[in-house]
């Protein structure tokens, strides 16, 4: 039934991605607001689906990278939810939602087959580390995004083409807008980081000891922490914005995929080997 | 005002508008809105006038009525006659500037008004606001009833129509608000943002009005001469809003303090590149909009291609501007489409209109006479009364019998409703 319920999330969010577009690009009222009462829709069956399974299962927690995925994509589902309602914009779900239905489209055809063998002794724990860890991630993508939207917007004003009526490009937020965007999503994502990768040191400290700490895997997740910390300080203290502040995001974002890429590699941190 | 008894009347509407007669014309048949209710009043108490309604602005004056018998009857020149009479002005002067709608070009006239189809500026919103206020002040002196009145309320649902399902009035066409539309795209709110004007002239002080208005709360100035500055900055000044004046030797030092700069002092380039890049790092990089209405410009182009500055000269305003109206003459288009629409729905309800009441009576009667036999015959029978199942079945076959015998004159009725909708096509 779970399964059900998320390949009916994906044909919603598949509805919404494809109706986000005239709404964004064209500005089409009308699109807008078929996009997103559908992604709530989708949001609520994705929910309800993930909360089936854990159920079914008797357990909390997504044991492999279909789970993860599918969760990922529920809190970027999310993300654009409150993006539309608290900033009224859809420039978001253009790259948000098609994300969302990738992440969402596998683990509701192909259910996952290896496993993580979590250390039994604190699920709700491991929860917490892998939810906190992939709201920062997702926290991340956003600030990316933003600051690829804030690139465009910038480029847009400074053509100085009329850039309202219909036939205009892509409604953009204003800059101060975007800007705190990327500047706010960064900042929530810092604690999430920090809380998640704390957790998660905590439980490999009781579970395998010090040995945890050697892994090139939870060395790298450190770095990726460093190099988080190192671009909220260099954009508060400098303002840096536009073209370079693209190139910031984009050197997180790839650090963050290497640590997700390694995670897929590495036997300690999965709980297969001392 | 004439009783509204007989239900078929004709609508009419006559006026003046920028278009047909010069302002000499226009304001000789304006209305305060202080005389708005007395002139309402007046109008809709000439013989032969069910209803009215008198629309007065700056660039129209229009009187709405409904009057009672048949178009081009004996009542024809009510309208004509009121509008000579109550301005005191000749009918020679008025006649070649007045255009006069009927029925279904009178509705079509009114939706266009209200939609600001046929206004000086297209697009503009003051336009719907000043129908409803006439519309208030014509209900509150009871000059709008039965047929007015929901023509209005469809003008408003069409005017609401136009505005949601076009573009029409999302851009600006002149050069401060296309100047307070850049500075929102780029500022968002503009609550709390810093104005700097340097140089003092009209314009300047036009947008820096504008972006008062828009929520900007700290206005600098400043000038060559600083007597100058210090009289445009008390001329800008209200509680709400700080000025400050700064010496225009320490504009550079200064210049970081203002989110948006307005130049207009033609003295050559104040602002390079290389002074914008200092600006900007003093600022940390927070953007800076410099709006350039200068000529010789103020600005070097070049600064625009400052990361963080963006720099909009009177020829870009006024680009962005003409782009704006050509936007909006595409829209309209659109819009017309809208209301062609709704004149054709409004005129085949109002058609269908009587046929529809008649078929809703004959059934009340039908209804009230079954009713009323039903009732009689349990009276009747009072001494051997029917079952339950009995009233039941008693009750399906007069009301089955009720239904086939109103059938021919029903459908009778809907058919001439119908013929009524196509032939008002």
């Amino acid at each position: 039934m779970s399964l059900l319920w998320l390949r009916v999330a994906v044909l919603l969010y598949g509805i919404a991605a494809l109706a986000v577009l005239p709404a964004a690009l064209y500005n089409r009222h009308r699109w807008r607001h078929l996009a997103v009462p559908v992604a709530l829709a989708g949001a609520f069956f994705h929910f309800v689906s993930i909360t089936e399974t854990f159920y079914a299962a008797h357990r909390a927690l997504p044991v492999d990278t279909h789970e993860t995925l599918s969760l990922l994509g529920l809190l970027l589902a999310v993300a654009f939810l409150l993006l539309a309602a608290r900033y009224k914009t859809m420039a978001f779900g253009i790259f948000l939602l098609p994300v969302t239905v990738l992440l969402t489209l596998v683990p509701a055809f192909h259910a996952g087959r290896e496993t993580v063998a979590y250390p039994f002794a604190g699920p709700v724990w491991i929860f917490l580390h892998v939810t906190l860890l992939l709201a920062a991630y997702a926290a991340l993508l956003i600030s990316l995004l933003a600051s690829v939207l804030y690139f465009v917007q910038e480029r847009n004003l400074k053509s100085k083409h009329a850039s309202s009526g219909r036939d205009s490009t892509m409604k953009l937020p204003p800059l101060e807008t975007i800007d705190q965007i990327a500047l706010k999503s960064l900042l929530l994502g810092l604690p999430c980081m920090t809380a998640g990768l704390l957790i998660g040191s905590v439980v490999a400290l009781e579970t395998v000891g010090p040995a945890f700490f050697a892994d090139p895997k939870v060395l790298l997740s450190l770095a990726m922490w460093m190099a988080y910390m190192l671009m909220i300080f260099i954009r508060q203290h400098s303002g840096l914005r536009g073209r370079r502040a693209v190139y910031l995001s984009s050197f997180a974002f790839l650090f963050v995929l290497t640590v997700w890429a390694a995670n897929q590699f590495s036997a300690v941190h999965r709980f297969k080997a001392p | 005002m004439s009783d509204a008894g007989n239900k078929s009347g004709t609508l009419l509407l006559v006026g003046v508008n920028h278009t047909t007669a010069p302002i000499e014309v226009r304001e000789r048949l304006a209305i305060s809105t202080a005389r708005l209710a007395d002139a309402t009043r007046t109008l809709a108490h000439q013989p032969g006038i069910r209803e009215a309604m008198i629309l007065s602005t700056c660039n129209r004056v229009e009187f709405l009525i409904d009057q009672e018998g048949l178009p081009e009857g004996p009542n024809d020149l009510i309208l004509p006659r009121f509008v000579h009479e109550y301005f005191a002005v000749a009918p020679s002067t008025l006649e070649p500037h007045l255009y006069e709608f009927r029925e279904r070009e009178a509705i079509r006239h009114l939706f266009r008004v209200a939609s600001s189809l046929d206004s000086m500026v297209v697009g503009e919103p003051q336009i719907l606001g000043q129908v409803k206020q006439s519309w208030n002040v014509a209900r509150e002196v009871g000059a709008v009833k039965s047929t007015l009145d929901p023509l209005l309320q469809r003008a408003f649902s069409v005017a609401k129509r136009v505005r949601s399902e076009t573009q029409i009035g999302s851009s600006s066409v002149s050069i401060a608000s296309v100047a307070v539309d850049l500075a929102r795209k780029i500022f968002g709110s503009l609550t709390g943002k810093t104005v700097l004007i340097v140089g003092a002239g009209k314009m300047s002080d036009l947008a820096a009005r504008h972006l008062i208005q828009q929520g900007a709360r700290t206005l600098l100035v400043s000038n060559r001469t600083e007597e100058r500055a210090e009289k445009v900055a008390a001329a800008l000044r209200t509680p709400a809003i700080t000025t400050g004046v700064i010496p225009f030797a320490q504009l550079h030092a200064e210049a970081h303090r203002a989110d948006i700069i307005i130049t207009s002092t033609g003295a050559g380039q104040i602002f390079t590149k290389i002074q914008a890049r200092e600006i900007l790092y003093r600022r940390r990089n927070r953007p800076m909009f410099f709006i350039d209405i200068a000529v010789p410009r103020d600005v070097d182009p070049d600064v625009n291609n400052v990361e963080g500055c963006f720099v909009y000269d009177i020829d870009d305003l006024q680009q962005v501007a003409a782009q704006n109206q050509a936007s909006r003459s595409k829209e309209a288009e659109a819009a017309e489409s809208i209301v062609s629409l709704e004149v054709e729905r409004y005129q085949q309800r109002r058609s269908a209109g009587p046929a529809v009441e008649a078929i809703k009576q004959l059934q009340l009667s039908a209804e009230a006479l079954r009713q009323q036999e039903l009732a009689r015959t349990a009276t009747r029978l009072a001494g051997e009364p029917l079952s339950e199942a009995q009233q039941a079945a008693v009750d399906a076959l007069t009301k089955s019998l009720t239904a086939k015998l109103l059938h021919p004159q029903l459908a009778a009725l809907r058919e001439i409703s119908v013929t009524t909708s196509s032939d008002s096509e």
